[in-house]
């Protein structure tokens, strides 16, 4: 890489620095801590293991691990805990595509926006699908890059924030895309990105074909007649889409069908 | 034993629920008591046990450490020696020294041989002014003794019960100077220090009534426990974090030589307090710090870090090595130079230190290394060349989280020459090869899913190296066949922004649309 974009972007290079810790800081807790058991061990004759149960008491007892993911408000009382904490909460999982969200919520909008073909259709006939990431906001959108700006104007998020990034796909698909993408001519595919808005999909091809016959299809027997935009707050999803499987529904309006 | 009797009385269901509250009232105070127990333990005030004297009336009874009583038995009888003590020091002529001298060792017998001294009802019944009149100018040595050993242990309790004795202050530093018996100055120099223990505000009043001249004074002698318990006094005199006791320690004619002195030649348990005050002396005077280094005591901690084995001891040398190292880059280069023989130089010690089971000594050590790694590309080679790489390598795939974090300063300032200005600093690349090569890539992005802001930071910043400085763009591969893609993404939920940023830049840069087209 000739030119240095990261530099652009203020990427805080490793810099080697001295580090100077003052006497009371919790950098040397732990060894002051030993200080006193050590000198207190003779008098009052402590096992190894209790020096040891002692020092992890006093440790964990101050330090609580706030989890970093946004919006999750536990605290943990080890790193175990949170690993495992993480693992459960944090990880939900696309079976389709394999890309990892924080909370089933923003799975199943993933998984609506990137592998639903009904989504899409309805999309392409203009209604409002995109629904703001934000919990209890309710506002929908027509396109992809619609809720991207209200995320950053209305709930600040960074303009660097992508909820459909690309990710690194496994080689065989990546040579897969590139023998779809090499015979198509570079406007045409300008003309894709702007309709399905950085959507990716394993079989461009065949989704288009698809989009379109179902474009015809009337979706009343799946979707309520009235969408509710933002009026109660809370409700979350009022769309399901059909094909999506929903271990925890987390509000009455689930079912398809249901009127709000 | 308790008898049948009362024991079923105890068990027996059929009983009214008193019993059940009284259960309940002891279980409830056990758990206070253990909470008590434990925040005791890690205090900086230490109970004294057995008088500097040797106690040898008290030989026999030297190793008894529990008296085996209720606590409210144990309560009832302190008020009742401090009854004692009360009619004893108001009693006149002859044969009254000696009931004074009585009353005080009753006392002081049962502040010192149970587990829960009952330092709250010996206040309460008034201990505090009688002990103080026990301490006047010209009483016996036996009396001076006992009293002074009675408020020591009043002092180890808690903040309010060491508070307490502030009336005895003045009169406890009066007793330090040089015409006092040594054991007397000795239990006064143990009682002040648990009041230094205490916390800043009493460090303050003990400085302004005088304390600390007399208290350094009594560690000049080449040896004895008066030494070991002032200089342990000292200690917690100087600990801060204001600096001004410190920089009226090294003001103290002659106190320089002596700590030298000591840390050359003394036994471990003196050096080990002296060590303590040099680590207060290293981190809060720039004055005493300089002096010392003069005297050379780098070279006087690598040797007690190449030659003890006791962690006591330890800990506080190491410490203080950090503390010079992080201060003073000169002097590093200095000591580096001078070790020849590799057991005694500065790696060699801290690779011993990073060997040990001890995780105080590993991860302090790694931080010490941490600071040499940041100095000149001659430090960073020399750190490199030794039998230090394969330990640190080890040690951060393998180590707790507070470890590993250390050991990841050291790796990647090994790899980086430090920046002039706004310049991005220069890789080193046959280091980072090398070090890459020996594994490390996993251990990094372990530190990029922490939760902890300043790991997770660590972590990505290594990635980035990795990514910029391998050769024939080797880094893209390396870093995702350890996962290191997914270990970034996980940042777009993440709460801190920088990170979120920081992430997502690199996976843009190298992890885009090109990736992997030129295979």
């Amino acid at each position: 890489m000739a030119v240095d974009t990261v530099g652009e972007l203020g990427f805080p290079y490793w810099n080697p620095l001295r580090r100077r810790f003052p006497p009371d800081s919790p950098f040397f807790a732990s060894g002051n801590v030993e200080r006193e058991l050590l000198a207190k061990q003779v008098a009052l004759d402590f096992t190894e293991d209790e020096i040891t149960n002692l020092q992890t008491i006093v440790e964990t007892e101050s330090r609580r691990i706030s989890c970093p993911i946004v919006g999750c408000p536990e605290r943990l009382k080890s790193l175990d805990n949170f690993e495992d904490h993480y693992k459960t909460r944090h990880t939900a999982s696309c079976s389709v595509c394999s890309r990892v969200y924080p909370t089933s919520r923003l799975l199943s909008i993933h998984i609506s926006e990137a592998h639903d073909s009904f989504f899409q259709a309805k999309v392409a006939r203009g209604y409002d699908m995109y629904e703001c990431l934000v919990e209890g906001c309710g506002l929908k959108f027509k396109s992809y890059k619609a809720r991207h700006r209200h995320l950053i104007d209305k709930h600040k998020f960074p303009t660097t924030f992508e909820f459909f990034k690309r990710t690194q796909l496994s080689k065989k698909r990546r040579e897969k895309l590139q023998r779809q993408r090499v015979p198509k001519l570079k406007h045409e595919e300008d003309k894709e990105e702007a309709s399905s808005d950085a959507m990716e999909v394993e079989d461009k091809a065949s989704l288009d074909g698809l989009v379109s016959a179902l474009s015809t299809l009337t979706t009343s027997d799946t979707t309520p007649s009235n969408v509710s935009f933002g009026r109660r707050h809370g409700r979350g999803l009022t769309f399901v889409p059909r094909s999506v499987h929903r271990e925890k529904p987390t509000n009455s309006s689930s079912t398809p069908g249901s009127k709000t | 034993m308790a008898d049948d009797g009362s024991a079923s009385n105890r068990r027996d269901p059929i009983k009214s629920s008193v019993g059940n509250v009284a259960g309940q009232r002891r279980r409830q105070q056990a758990v206070t008591v253990a909470k008590e127990r434990r925040e005791s333990l890690v205090r900086a005030k230490r109970l004294c046990r057995v008088g500097t004297n040797g106690g040898d009336e008290d030989a026999h009874v030297e190793n008894e450490m529990m008296i085996d009583e209720d606590q409210p038995v144990l309560e009832a009888q302190t008020s009742k020696a401090v009854e004692e003590l009360k009619s004893a020091v108001q009693s006149q002529g002859k044969g009254a020294m000696q009931k004074r001298v009585t009353a005080l060792r009753e006392l002081r017998r049962l502040l010192s041989k149970s587990e829960f001294p009952p330092i709250d009802a010996a206040l309460s019944a008034g201990a505090i002014p009688l002990l103080v009149q026990c301490l006047s100018f010209g009483s016996p040595d036996e009396q001076l003794l006992e009293s002074a050993w009675c408020l020591t242990n009043i002092a180890a309790g808690k903040p309010e019960e060491t508070k307490a004795l502030l009336p005895a202050l003045p009169l406890l530093i009066a007793h330090l100077g040089e015409k006092s018996s040594a054991p007397v100055a000795e239990q006064c120099a143990w009682a002040i220090g648990n009041v230094a223990g205490e916390g800043e505000e009493l460090r303050n009043v003990l400085l302004s009534q005088g304390a600390l001249p007399p208290l350094a004074r009594m560690i000049f002698p080449d040896k004895g426990s008066t030494v070991r318990t002032a200089a342990w006094a000292l200690s917690n005199l100087i600990k801060g974090p204001e600096s001004k006791a410190a920089a009226q320690l090294v003001r103290v004619d002659g106190i320089v030589e002596a700590i030298l002195r000591h840390l050359k030649k003394a036994d471990e348990e003196i050096a080990t307090e002296i060590a303590w005050i040099v680590v207060y002396l290293s981190a809060l005077s720039d004055i005493a710090t300089s002096m010392l280094l003069k005297g050379g005591i780098l070279q006087l901690l690598v040797e007690r870090l190449a030659t003890s084995n006791s962690l006591q001891l330890l800990i506080p040398v190491l410490r203080s090595l950090g503390n010079f190292v992080s201060v003073d880059p000169k002097a590093m280069l200095t000591i580096l130079i001078g070790g020849q023989n590799t057991e005694e130089n500065v790696i060699g010690v801290l690779a011993k230190c990073l060997r040990s089971e001890h995780r105080v000594l590993k991860k302090e050590a790694a931080w010490v290394l941490s600071n040499i790694a940041a100095g000149s590309v001659e430090h960073k080679r020399m750190i490199h060349s030794t039998e230090a790489m394969p330990l640190l390598l080890r040690l951060l795939s393998t180590s707790p989280f507070d470890i590993k974090k250390e050991v990841a300063y050291v790796l990647g300032n090994l790899c980086v020459e430090s920046a002039e200005g706004d310049t991005r600093p220069r890789i080193i690349q046959e280091h980072l090869v090398s070090i890459v090569s020996g594994g490390c890539l996993r251990g990094f992005i372990d530190l990029v899913r922490s939760p902890d802001i300043e790991a997770a930071r660590l972590g990505l910043q290594f990635i980035e190296l990795v990514l910029r400085g391998m050769p024939n763009g080797e880094g893209s591969k390396l870093v995702e066949g350890e996962d290191g893609i997914d270990a970034m993404e996980r940042f777009q939920f993440h709460e801190n922004e920088e990170l979120r940023v920081m992430a997502n830049s690199l996976v843009d840069k190298y992890f885009g649309e090109d990736y992997g087209i030129d295979e």
